[in-house]
């Protein structure tokens, strides 16, 4: 059974008046307060106000009139293909399809043989790359963490080099510059057979942080975004308040918020780029009111990124959001009860491209290995759920139960194996449903430890040429790759 | 310390009309403005700093006690010399260059001024000619660096060579902080010292400036 791209829509935290409460709140805000912006987006300003945006040069204010949001979203397609590198990994984002799958950049890494946190390096990227390969529930490789072991000026193209290197599935990522974006694309084209196949079908997408919330442009993010635009590569329009920090402590007032935002990035795309494919990537978090540190793991999570998905579906962009975070420090039965319940919310509300939903822990800060396979299994009963109690004859069963009749069992009927793979999630093996006595036997571990076996198991397996030698000559001659 | 107790009430509950009040009618009754601050308002203070470390406060309440704390301060302004109104120190704080976080920072500022300190913030994104400039412009003994990227992190190693270039090293302490810098990053880029939280940088700042 596949997981990826069931429809989700089912769990809807707003009604129909409180999504419109909410758009008429963000366009007043737009056109009333708007957003304010730092030197280096002179190209912006002028790109905005011919389009009828007023620039108080004096305040550093852009303010967006209703009409110009309105016909500017309605320009952003409301499908966005993003590829993977084999039939199977493509992923058909819009409506309520949902895809979940890692994210971050974290800085540390739980370590497999001590079990404690150290910094993340440049083979982590890739050997987490090839665990995610392996995992069928995860549906995207989202780079999760960041190659501490390498020169800043080295990240962009080696982070993207080892991420396809370990995976065919769909990779994303952040850029630190426009030049790197560049250089970037370059190294894909390679892989791809030219910048117009790349552009065709780009297996690449990028995270753009491009919002400081409240209400303010990222010089340097918006400027790669609108880079991104030009050359057709979606974008993922990040924007993370935290509720009671960078957005107001209520819920209602962080989505608003967050929709301004959103409302504002999507504009700014398609006046630079009309059509270019973006992501609504509004992600609504709370901040940690004890330390004002992101928290990740509440349940309020959950039931906000369901309810961004909603504000995303009524203006008919797809959506990048967030789930699965946790505050734990290690893969214990917090960080599984906080992953189950947001993953499951976000996936039931519909987001259509999910990321953080594997291997995350410690509030954005660290991920581990064995997350990842605890998360795979997360994921996949969470998209069980969404294809609800499957009901007709054949499932309503009556005949079956007339033949076995009162008294017998239904272990042995044809019915029984003709759905004995297609109605229950299968499980990738890492949820313990043995005896106690099969399960001493083999050790009596809990969780982190058989998740720990099953990554050995699978990163002992012989490695996948996702980039054939002929091409990864041509690719290390032209950038200085570290892998 | 019972004398204080409703003063500092009012400042631990960040009642900022009540302590304004309070101040006022101490200082009415002939109670001297340096008592007010060194015995009364900055002990509660470093209470309310513990309870934010402890994470057994809210740090918006934390934020009302800092700004009733203000509050309080200006009222006793004109009674106290310089001296004795930035007893602690002078400080400069920032984030480092490439680097637009601020919260953290934010909060560090708040709590060493509520300490007592006087405090320059140069904001986000800033060069390491601007900390060397502000602190010798400013004559401050402390300079605080900010940085929650890995990839900021070398800043603050060039900011602290940017001061000994300007022979500025040897007069001022650095103190570095944010999610990724450990005592131990610190401690390879010689910085002289780093705190994992607002409440304990301040107190730090503290023991490193007398
Ligand atoms: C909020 C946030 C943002 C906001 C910042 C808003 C703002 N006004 O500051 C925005 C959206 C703008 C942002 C942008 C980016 N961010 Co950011 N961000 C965060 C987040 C979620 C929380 C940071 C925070 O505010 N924490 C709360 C405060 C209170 O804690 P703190 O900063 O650690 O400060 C405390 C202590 O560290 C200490 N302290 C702090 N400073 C100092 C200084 C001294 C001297 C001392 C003694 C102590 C001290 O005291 C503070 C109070 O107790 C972190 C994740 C995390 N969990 O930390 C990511 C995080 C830091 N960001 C990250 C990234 C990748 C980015 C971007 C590059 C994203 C992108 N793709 O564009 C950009 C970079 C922009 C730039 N050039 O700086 C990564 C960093 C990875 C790395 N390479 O290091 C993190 C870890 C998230 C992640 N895992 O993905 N981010």
């Amino acid at each position: 059974m596949k997981s990826k791209g069931r429809r989700g829509g089912i769990y809807r935290p707003l009604s129909q008046d409180q999504i419109e409460t909410i758009h008429h709140a963000a366009l007043t805000l737009l056109e009333k307060v708007g957003f304010t912006y730092e030197s280096g987006l002179e190209d912006l300003l002028e790109m905005l106000e011919q389009a009828g945006a007023a620039v108080d040069r004096d305040r550093a204010r852009v303010t967006f009139p209703r009409s110009l949001v309105e016909t500017q979203i309605a320009k952003a397609p409301g499908r966005v293909i993003l590829y993977g590198r084999s039939e199977d990994s493509h992923l058909d984002l819009q409506d309520h399809q949902v895809h979940l799958g890692t994210g971050g950049a974290a800085i540390k890494i739980v370590d497999p043989e001590t079990g404690t946190a150290r910094p993340s390096t440049l083979q982590d990227i890739y050997q987490l790359a090839r665990l995610v390969d392996r995992l069928d529930n995860i549906h995207f490789y989202l780079r999760p963490c960041i190659p501490t072991d390498i020169p800043e000026a080295a990240y962009d193209v080696n982070v993207f080099y080892a991420c396809f290197k370990g995976t065919r599935k769909h990779v994303m990522a952040g850029v630190n510059t426009e030049e790197t974006l560049h250089d970037v694309l370059e190294m894909a084209a390679i892989l791809a057979g030219g910048l117009d196949a790349l552009k065709a079908r780009p297996f690449l997408s990028i995270i753009t942080s491009f919002a400081i919330s409240p209400l303010k442009f990222c010089t340097q993010s918006t400027r790669i975004m609108r880079e991104a635009n030009r050359h057709h590569i979606p974008v993922a329009l990040s924007c993370a308040p935290m509720a009671g920090s960078t957005s107001p402590i209520t819920m209602a007032g962080t989505l608003a918020q967050i929709h301004a935002e959103q409302l504002a990035g999507i504009t700014v795309c398609q006046l630079t780029q009309p059509g270019a494919p973006v992501l609504y990537g509004g992600i609504p978090g709370m901040a940690n009111l004890r330390t004002m540190g992101y928290l990740g793991g509440a349940v309020e999570c959950g039931m906000m990124n369901a309810a961004i998905h909603q504000m995303a579906a009524h203006v008919g962009v797809p959506n990048y959001n967030s789930a699965g975070l946790s505050d734990s420090k290690i893969p214990d039965a917090q960080a599984g009860w906080e992953k189950a319940l947001t993953i499951v919310l976000a996936a039931m509300g519909g987001s259509n491209y999910v990321h953080h939903a594997a291997g995350m822990l410690e509030s954005m800060l660290a991920v581990a290995y064995e997350q990842f396979v605890i998360d795979d299994e997360i994921i996949g009963m969470a998209c069980r759920v969404l294809d609800g109690i499957p009901l007709d004859a054949e499932r309503l069963a009556l005949e079956v139960i007339e033949s076995v009749g009162p008294g017998g069992n239904f272990m042995t009927s044809p019915h029984t194996l003709a759905h004995l793979h297609d109605e229950y999630y299968e499980g990738n093996g890492i949820s313990d449903r043995k005896s106690r006595s099969k399960w001493e036997k083999e050790g009596a571990s809990g969780t982190w430890g058989r998740a720990r076996r099953m990554v050995e198991r699978l990163l002992s397996e012989d490695e996948s040429p996702y980039i054939p030698g002929s091409l990864d000559g041509q690719i290390r001659k032209r950038f200085d790759i570290l892998l | 310390m019972s004398e204080w107790a409703p003063l500092q009430q009012a400042l631990i509950s960040g009642n900022e009309e009540e302590l304004c009040r309070l101040v006022r009618q101490a200082l009415d009754q002939g109670t001297s403005a340096k008592d007010i601050l060194n015995q009364a308002l900055t002990p509660a203070m470093d209470v309310v700093g513990e309870r934010m470390e402890n994470e057994d406060m809210f740090i918006p309440e934390v934020l009302m006690a800092a700004k009733a704390m203000s509050a309080a301060v200006e009222i006793l302004k004109p009674f106290l010399t310089a001296d004795e109104l930035n007893a602690a120190g002078k400080v400069v704080i920032g984030t480092v260059k490439g680097d637009l976080h601020d919260i953290g920072k934010n909060l560090v500022a708040m709590m060493m001024e509520s300490a007592g300190f006087e405090v320059k913030d140069l904001g986000v994104d800033v060069a390491p000619e601007a900390f060397v400039a502000a602190a010798r412009d400013n004559g401050a003994q402390l300079v605080c660096l900010s940085a929650l990227l890995t990839t900021t992190m070398p800043m603050m190693q060039e900011t602290i060579a940017a001061l000994e270039a300007e022979g500025l090293r040897h007069k001022v302490k650095v103190m570095v902080g944010g999610a990724p810098v450990t005592q131990d990053f610190a401690a390879s880029i010689h910085a002289d010292g780093y705190a994992p939280d607002a409440g304990s940088a301040a107190k730090l700042a503290k023991t490193l400036v007398q």
